[in-house]
Formats: C-alpha cells, structure tokens, sequence
C-alpha cells in the first residue's frame, strides 16, 4: 500500500528516474505477456490455415476423382454388318430389321474383335470368349443397332465402328484398373487387360473428350461408361425456372409489403419471425412437407420437376426475402421523402424509385438462393427424385410433370451404387455442378460490383 | 511526513518536463493532420489542448501513448519522448509504454463487467496486486481517486454500464488511475456529460494533477481556463501558441488565438 | 395439360381487358386524358386484375382441393374472368379512382405473398402432426421416445426407438461443433482483428466459399476421401473401428462445412462490439489478444453462443453428409469410430422407394421429422432471441 502512494511522488525529481525501468527494456512480465500475444496469433492463422486446407483438399480430390468422367475411352475396329445377322429376312425392311435384338449385334462386335486379332497378329494367351464379349459396353451394340435402323444401306459392308469399351477397359487408362485389381474382379482379367494394351498399341482404342457424359441420360448398375447427366441437368433447370418464376416475384412483394407498407403489429411480428425460423428449418423437413402436401395430398406426380421445384420455392423464399428486405432497407428514407413530397402514391414510390435503387441486391440474393436450390438434395429424396430416369422429359409445361432426376441427386445416386466406376461419374458431376455454381456466385459478385451504391 | 515529502517536491516538480515533442508529423493516408508540432510537457500540470474541431489536438493526444498505432493508415513522424525516452523508438512495446501514459475517452466506455472488474481490469492484466486483498485496497484507492467510492461501495458487483453517466466517466477515470499511470490523457472527457457531472469531473481533474501530469483535450475554453495550468492552441494541424493558461486567455501573442479565444473562428 | 391453357386464356383476358379499360376511361373523359382521375393506365390496369386475379385465385384453390375438379371447374375459371372485366368496364368513368383501386388490390396481393410464409410453417406442421398422429395410432409413442432399439422390418414387429437415432445425431453434432467452433471462432478473430484488410479480402471469401459447396459434395468427400483415410491411418491401427462410415467421419466433415457458418456468424457479432471498448482496453496497456479474450469476447458472449446454438441446429438437420459418411447403424455407443445413425438418416431411408402410408415403418418417418422439427425450432427460436437481444444492447 505504501509504495502505491509514493511512487507517483517518486517522479518528480530534477533528473526523472523510470518508475518501472526504460521503456526501452522490455520488462519479464511484458515479454511473457507478448508471447501469450503471439501465441493467440498463431492460433488465428491456424485456424485459417486448417480450414484453406480443408477447401483444398476437398476441390483437390473432387476433380483428382471427376476429371476422369469427361475422359472416354472407345473401340474403333472395322465391323462386317453380315446380312444374315442383321437382316435374315434379306428385304431391308426396317419394320423387320427392327426385330433382330441387340444382343446379335453384340456376337457381331464380338466377330469383329476376333477378325481383328487374327488380323493384327495379335494373340493372347487365355482370352476367354467372356473377355472378348466384355471388353465391349452393353451399350456398344446398342449403338451399332441404332446406327444400321438409321442407315439400312450399311446392311452386308464392313463398316469402322467407333464404339463404347466396357468401364473395366476404360479403368485401366484411368489406372483404375490394374492387373491386381483384376485378379480379383470378376467382370475383368489380366486376359482382357492385355488386350487392351495391345489394341492401344496398335490404335484400335480411343480415348477421347466424353461429350456423352454432359447430354446422355442415366444407364443402368452395369454400364457405368454410357451414365450421363443430360436428364439431371434438364431436371435441375426446370426446378430453377418454377424457382425463379415462384420465389423471385412472391419473395419481392412478401419483402415489399413488410417493409415498406406492413404496420408494425403482432402479426407481422409473427411473419417475421416465421420467416426467420424458416430459414433455418432443416431441409428434409422441406422434403416431408412436399412428399405429404404436394404428393399426397394435391396428388401430383412423383419424381416430377414441378414438386421438386414447388419444395424448393419454399426453402428458397426465405433467403429471397431476408436479402431484398436488406435491399430495401439500404435506400436511403430521402428518397423515400423526395417522392412522397412531389405527391407520389406510397405504391407509386415503392415501384417507381425504391425498387429500382434496390434491383442489384435483390438479383445478387436471389442468384445465391437459387445457387442455394440447386445444390439441394435432401428434400428431392424424399419425394421421388432419386429414381432411376433414362428418358428425356417433355419440353415445359408438360415436361414439368414427367420423371426427372437432379444434379445433386444424380451424384448421390451414383455414389450409392456399388461398382467402383460410378464415383467417377459421381464427382464428374460434381465438377458440373461447382462450375455451375461458381458461374451464379460470379455474376452475383459482378452485380453487386457494378451497381453497388455507397449512400 | 509522507506529505511534507510531497509537497516539497511538488514545488521541485512544477517546472520537471514529463514529455517532449519536437518536429511531429501526423499523416491518415494523404492528409497532413499534424504540422510541426513541438512542446513539452511538466509533470504534475494539468496542460489543455484547445482549438477548433479537426485541429489535430485529438491525434496529437493519441500518439502520445501510440493510440495511433491501431489505425493502419496513420503515420508518425519527429519524436515524441517521455522522460527522455522516444516512444517511437523500435524498442518501445507499445503495451508497456500504455501502462505509464494512461487515457480517458471521450464517451465514457466502462466495459460490460462488474465496476470491480472494471477498476481492476488494469491492475490485474499488469500483475500490480500480489493477493486479493492487495486488488482489493487497489480498486478502493482509485475509486476513492475518482471521487466514486461513496457512491458505489455498495455495489462494486453491479455492471458498470449501469452507472449514469458522469459516474461512468468517473469510473474510466479510476480504471486509468488503478493502472498507476505517470502521465494521464483526457480526450474530452466531459463532452458527454451534463453540467453537474462536468462540474464532478473536473474537480476530480485538479486533484489528479498532485499525481500524474495530465493532458487534456477540450472543446470548451472555459473549462480549460478552470482546469489547466498550461494550454496549447492547435490550428489546422499547427501549434499556434503554448503557454501559461492566463497568458494565452489574457495576453494572446498570435492572431489566430485571439480570433479563436474571442469567438471569431470555431 | 388444359390448366395450362386455362392460365394463358385468362392472361389474354386480363391483357384484353387492359387494353379496353384504358379506351374506355380515355372516351368516357373526351379523349382529354387530363380530365380523368388517375392516369389512363390505371383504368387499364384495374380492368386487368379484376379480371385475372380472382379467376386464377379461383384456379389455386380448386386445384389445392382437388386436381380433377380443377379439370372440370376450369370453364367456370373463364366465366369469372369474363363476368370480372364486364364488372369493372362497368365501373369505369371518368371520376372514378383507378389508381387507389389498383394499389388496393396490389396491397392485397403484397400482404397475400407475405402469408406465404405463415402458411409454410402450417403446411410443415399440419403434414407432420397428421401423420405422426397415424404414426402413434398404430405404434405406442412410449416405445418410440423411449424405446432403446431401432430395428425396422417389413413384416411388421419392428422396434422403432428413436432414442438411439437421438444419441447418434446429438454425438455427430457434438463432434462437429468441436470442430467447427474453434477453428470458425478463431479465424473470425484473426480477420476481425488482425488480419490487414487486403489479406482479409482474400480470406474472407475463400472461406466462404466453404459455405456455398452443396452438402452432397462434403457427403461424397466423407465417403469416398476422409472416410477411408481415418480408418486406415486411425482406426484400424488402433483397433477402435473396421468400417469407412463413422461418428468421426461424418463429424468431422460436418465441422468443416460448419466453419464458414460459424466464423462469418461470430465476424458479425465481434464487430458489433464498439471500439470504444477495445480502445478503453488498449488505452490501460493491455496487449491485443488480452483486449479480445477479456474484453471483447466477454461483450460478445450471448451473440456468439446465438451462433454456436444455429450451429447446432444446422448439424441437427444436416442429411447428406451423415447418409453417405455415418453409416446405418442404429447403436448407442461411446466410440466415435462406429458406424451409427442419426434421424435425418433414418427418415431418408424410411421415404424413398416403395412408401405404404399404412404401415408404421413408413409413418415413423414423420414422427422423426417431428422430433427433428420441434428440436431445430426451439434451438433456432432461442437463438434468434438471444441474438436479437444481443444486437439490441449495442444499438
């Protein structure tokens, strides 16, 4: 207590001696203290660190594992379209041509690899008549069918086909097939691998940019190679058109209203905070509110763009509101006044000034609710959409009714499914999915850049 | 005999120079806030910074005890020395050099903890008190120092932004006293109170100075006529004048302090 | 699809009625547009909602009762907007307030939209209240609360205890905020407080972007990446789990998806606080760090627990992640490397495929988003409020 009284006293002597050492020595407890300081630093940076690295390494292995699925690997040997196969009646009718089935086809390309062998010289011991049957995509003579029905004129020639290698073929240029993993799979052998080699050597094996991934629809378990996300893409749009068109014009006016005109009461109170408790509901919930309101109760179709797009509409609303009434609470109230004062209507000053002035943020928070939708999938679950669709829907507004998948979805899907190939497919679609995403989230960025205003 | 002690050597005090400042240059950015600045500052003197808003006297207080140091785009020149020692020197830890040169802000700003806490904020992050009881005899001493005592003994566990709000401008005040500062700065501490409070505070003021050399910045000349020894006029970032207070009121050697003083520019 | 035409022919109608009603106010008014009480387009635009509106209200809610009588019902749609533009053409002269006739019904329509969102919440709670009520018809609800097994079969005699699916959710949840929490909570503070601010323009979003990858790309990140790495590297070394799916995998991969929420959450809130107080701290000599762990974080304290709670409930309600990396076994165990499930799982699980709304295997689903809804909410509802009265103390 005595030395707390006098040290100020102490100061004040001709030659003023520090009361607690040079400012220029840093004292024990000082350092101690700096080091706590720079220790809590480090722990800051660290936490950035870890999470950066988390976002790396999560883009990192999504496109080590996509990449694959824009890369496709094909047979291209030259096929003799023998008559008696194709056409046993021998009258190029395409109504009878239509009878033959795939599968002779399929004993076509099988003949097809065989002649080329001979021809090439090629020999390998212990190839199996199953190694040369499935060394071709299921889908491969379907193609080959297709390509004959459309030109009955190909009947009798040999043609070079281009065609679909089977997704074990592929995985060995994609090193996800390798002489040890095939040892221990049954739909492939070192056999088959061998071939494959040999074929590549001699450029009867392709592997080219895979445009059928982008615009071809589902396949089933046992063709991974011919999966595409054409339909899921379709479905995907069309929700985000019932999106757009639902949410962007009800989320405005909800916004309109209980900002600029709503009186302040219990009930919009109660709207208020409806609408932010909604925001944070989870998203399943959505998902079980379309599967009994939507489907059961209103009856529409399961699996259909249009419920999808309904569930989503809902989730969306909220976001679409709480940024447009930021938006709208930005404008400053002089503008407000100045038109009021030149004897606007409040409606006339609403649509005429504020909600202009406020059209930038309303776009940029309606194009991150609609990112938001699109990566959506849990609510698509439950109402049907993870079924397996292989046609194309309609064209709007019957399409909105037909089967269709989702992107999301369509990676969920194939993440489920058990052959080893269909997780390529899967982050492909991811690496569609992100850049569709990254292109929304830029042009919202662009948005607000351009227009933003500082009042 | 403790006070005998003192009062002999405050009478040695009144000419000690506590601060010196030659050539300081302030810039934000662009902006040259702060021209040429030189004075020095005694200890156990209430020295008053007046002159129009904008002047610089705010940012030259601020640098003082490297307040400016938070601001990224602010930038310091010349030397600023506190017993001899540049507080701009590489060596100097800010955090140390804090604790001798205490402030108070101008709106009161008690954090939102108990008024003990508040008061021994300080005294605990500067490890000053080696028990309890020694916290104890600190937080009572400084709110004693800042004329609050009386008033809040009774709820010391009572957050402090409860207090009205001289008594919360009292409270920062003993939360700088309780750090046993050498030199305490005022950023117009009175600006947010009313009349009475005002009148509180600067009575806490004059008391201070037997201890500390004091700093403050004010808007209002009246209070540093009634509450400093020393005044320094600021004039668009310049040091006009410096000298005894009755001399700058009465006897005004430059015409921008004349101007100022008698109401003509503001 | 003639609801589809319905609508267009409606539309055509209200544009027709458009078009008539402002020829109509101009002749009534001697073609002197100056005469007439509001400006032209505004008859034009009466004309227009009085036809359309109630007709297509007409539509919705025929369509909400029954999609076939909407079918037949769809002539009588034509009729109302007919009868409607032949009302308000009536109606039209040349005193007669168009424009606060139309912002009438334009204000009705702003206050509809608003409803929406009421009607959402009665529409989540109606559909899961109905069926959860069918639910405990068939299934007594002591078992389900209490009920410490989780084995649905098809044929019937299936225990359905949520009480597992519980311990499963909250573990994941745990596990995730233990991530999230820290890592978000310091790295707010870093870019808050230290960060200079280009190195935060570049931070801040590169975290965000964290927040806008969809919970199906972190569910296929658990199962196929984060998944096989722990159990190679952790558990199966140690011996505490064989299996990819995990407590740990899909918490931690949670947490990582949780970062940006709760940093960008708690950035808010520590900027909230004045720096009136960090500049009271800072001015008695304290370091920076002792400035934000004894003055700033205090200040900040419900605003941030506000956000660890939101935390919480996303985790609670989080679907994908936990589908693909948690597994499906329904267990009450203490070690995080076991497969357990959690009760959004489980509702996904119970709903796709085949669904028969009769069988308590399939209702159950609602009771568990019962359970899921009425938790999310009283966590989000006290959240809010704590927040809100946090922001209120710094206005």
């Amino acid at each position: 207590m005595t030395d707390l009284t006098q040290t100020p006293a102490a100061i004040p002597t001709p030659t003023p001696a520090p009361r607690k050492g040079s400012l220029m020595v840093a004292d024990k407890a000082t350092i101690r203290r700096n080091r706590a300081e720079a220790r809590f630093k480090a722990y800051g940076i660290g936490a950035i660190c870890i999470a950066l690295i988390a976002l790396v390494f999560l883009l990192f292995t999504v496109i080590r594992d996509g990449a694959g699925a824009f890369q496709q690997t094909y047979v291209s040997i030259p096929v003799t379209l023998s008559a008696d196969v194709v056409d046993p009646k021998g009258n190029r009718d395409p109504a009878e041509m239509a009878k033959v089935l795939t599968m002779s086809y399929g004993k076509l390309m099988d003949a097809a690899l065989t002649d080329w062998m001979a021809a090439n010289a090629v020999q390998i011991e212990g190839l199996s008549q199953a190694d040369i049957k499935g060394f071709f995509s299921g889908q491969a003579s379907a193609e080959l069918r297709n390509m004959v029905l459309a030109d009955p004129a190909l009947v009798g020639q040999q043609v070079d086909a281009t065609v679909l290698a089977s997704s074990r073929v592929d995985g060995m240029f994609k090193g996800r097939v390798t002489d040890e993993s095939a040892a221990r799979d049954a739909k492939t052998s070192s056999q088959q691998i061998a071939l494959a080699r040999a074929m590549e050597e001699k450029g009867a094996l392709v592997t080219r940019f895979n445009s059928d991934f982008i615009t071809n629809p589902d396949a089933s378990d046992n063709r991974p190679e011919a999966a595409g996300i054409g339909v899921a893409m379709l479905g995907s749009l069309y929700m985000m058109l019932i999106v757009l068109v639902l949410a962007l014009p009800i989320g405005v006016a909800a916004s309109i209203y209980l900002e600029e005109f709503a009186p302040k009461n219990r009930w919009t109170d109660l709207i208020e905070v409806n609408i932010s408790n909604l925001a944070a509901v989870p998203s399943i919930v959505f998902g079980i509110l379309g599967l009994a309101a939507f489907i059961n109760f209103m009856g529409l179709p399961r699996s259909a763009p249009i419920v999808g797009g309904l569930v989503l509409t809902l989730m969306t609303l909220p976001t679409i509101i709480i940024s447009t009434r930021a938006a709208l609470k930005a404008v400053p109230p002089s503008i407000r006044d100045a038109a009021l004062g030149v004897g606007a209507s409040r409606m006339q000053t609403v649509f005429h000034h504020v909600l202009p002035l406020a059209m930038p943020g309303i776009l940029t928070g309606t194009i991150i609710g609609l990112a938001q939708a699109l990566g959506e999938t849990a609510p698509l679950l439950l109402i049907g959409m993870v079924a397996f669709v292989s046609t194309y829907p309609s064209a709007p507004p019957e399409g909105l009714m037909d089967p269709a998948s989702a992107l999301p979805v369509q990676v969920y899907n194939w993440a489920t499914r058990a052959d080893p190939a269909f997780f390529e497919r899967s982050s492909g679609a991811i690496i569609v999915l992100l850049i569709f995403l990254l292109c929304m989230n830029l042009l919202a960025i662009f948005l607000r850049r351009k227009f933003e205003r500082r009042w | 005999m403790m006070n005998t002690m003192r009062l002999a050597e405050k009478a040695v005090a009144e000419e000690t120079i506590k601060i010196t400042a030659r050539d300081v240059q302030v810039w934000y950015g662009d902006k040259h806030a702060i021209k040429d600045v030189n004075v020095d500052i005694l200890a156990n003197t209430v020295t008053a910074f007046i002159g129009p808003s904008g002047c610089g006297k705010s940012t030259f207080l601020r640098c003082i005890n490297r307040m400016n140091d938070t601001i990224d785009i602010c930038r310091v020149e010349g030397r600023i020395a506190l017993d001899g020692e540049d507080v701009y020197d590489r060596r100097v830890d800010p955090v140390q050099l804090r604790a001798k040169v205490g402030m108070v802000f101008q709106k009161p700003n008690p954090f939102p903890k108990s008024i003990y806490d508040n008061v021994a904020y300080g005294p605990r992050i500067h490890g000053l008190a080696r028990n309890r009881a020694d916290l104890d005899a600190i937080v009572e001493k400084s709110l004693r120092g800042a004329a609050l005592w009386n008033e809040v003994k009774d709820r010391l566990s009572e957050p402090g932004t409860g207090l009205s709000g001289g008594q919360q401008q009292r409270l920062c005040i003993a939360r700088a006293v309780a750090t046993q500062p050498e030199v305490l700065l005022m950023d117009e501490p009175c600006s947010a109170l009313d009349p009475i409070a005002t009148g509180q505070v600067e009575e806490l003021i004059d008391q201070l100075k037997t201890q500390f050399s004091v700093v403050i910045v004010t808007h209002s000349m009246q209070q540093a006529a009634r509450v400093s020894q020393k005044t320094a006029f600021f004039h668009l970032g310049n040091l006009v004048e410096y000298g005894d207070t009755d001399d700058i009121f009465t006897r005004p050697q430059d015409p921008r302090t004349e101007s100022y003083i008698s109401g003509r520019i503001g | 699809m003639p609801i589809f035409w319905t609508v267009l022919i409606v539309l055509a109608l209200g544009a027709l009625g458009f078009v008539l009603g402002q020829r109509r106010a101009l002749a009534s008014a001697g073609d002197d547009h100056r005469k007439l009480h509001s400006r032209p387009i505004y008859y034009g635009w009466h004309v227009a909602l009085v036809t359309a509106v109630p007709a297509l209200l007409a539509l919705i809610c025929w369509l909400l009762i029954d999609n076939e009588s909407a079918l037949r019902l769809a002539p009588a749609t034509l009729v109302i907007a007919v009868a409607g533009m032949g009302f308000a053409l009536a109606h039209i002269s040349r005193a007669f307030r168009a424009r606060n006739a139309v912002e009438q019904v334009i204000r009705g329509l702003l206050i509809l939209s608003s409803t929406i969102a009421i009607l959402t919440t009665i529409g989540i709670v109606l559909s899961l209240v109905f069926e959860s009520i069918s639910f405990f018809r068939l299934y007594p609800w002591q078992s389900f609360f209490f009920g410490l097994e989780w084995t649905p079969a098809f044929q019937g005699n299936s225990s359905l205890g949520v009480l597992p699916l519980l311990w499963g959710t909250l573990y994941i949840s745990l596990i995730a905020l233990l991530v999230a929490v820290p890592i978000g909570l310091f790295a707010a503070i870093y870019m808050s407080e230290y960060a200079a601010p280009r190195i935060r323009g570049l931070v801040k979003p590169a975290i965000e972007i964290l927040a806008g990858i969809p919970t199906i790309v972190y569910g296929l990140f658990a199962l196929v990446t984060v998944g096989p790495l722990l159990r190679d590297w952790i558990a199966q070394p140690t011996g505490l789990g064989e299996g990819a799916s995990s407590v740990m995998t899909a918490g931690l991969v949670m947490g990582i998806m949780l970062i940006p929420f709760v940093s960008s959450l708690s950035d808010d809130i520590i900027n909230a606080v004045p720096q009136s107080l960090r500049d009271g701290s800072l001015g008695l000599g304290s370091t920076h760090s002792e400035t934000i762990t004894k003055v700033v974080l205090p200040a900040a304290l419900p605003g941030i627990v506000g956000a660890i709670l939101l935390a919480a409930s996303r985790a609670i309600g989080e679907t994908m992640i936990v589908v693909l990396g948690a597994g499906a076994m329904a267990q009450i165990s203490g070690n995080p490397f076991e497969a357990m499930t959690t009760i959004t799982t489980r509702i996904v699980s119970q709903l796709t495929g085949d669904n028969d709304f009769a069988s308590p295997e399939t209702l159950v689903a609602f009771a568990l988003g019962l359970t899921l809804f009425v938790l999310t909410l009283g966590l989000n509802v006290l959240a809010l409020y704590i927040v809100r009265k946090y922001r209120e103390q710094y206005e």
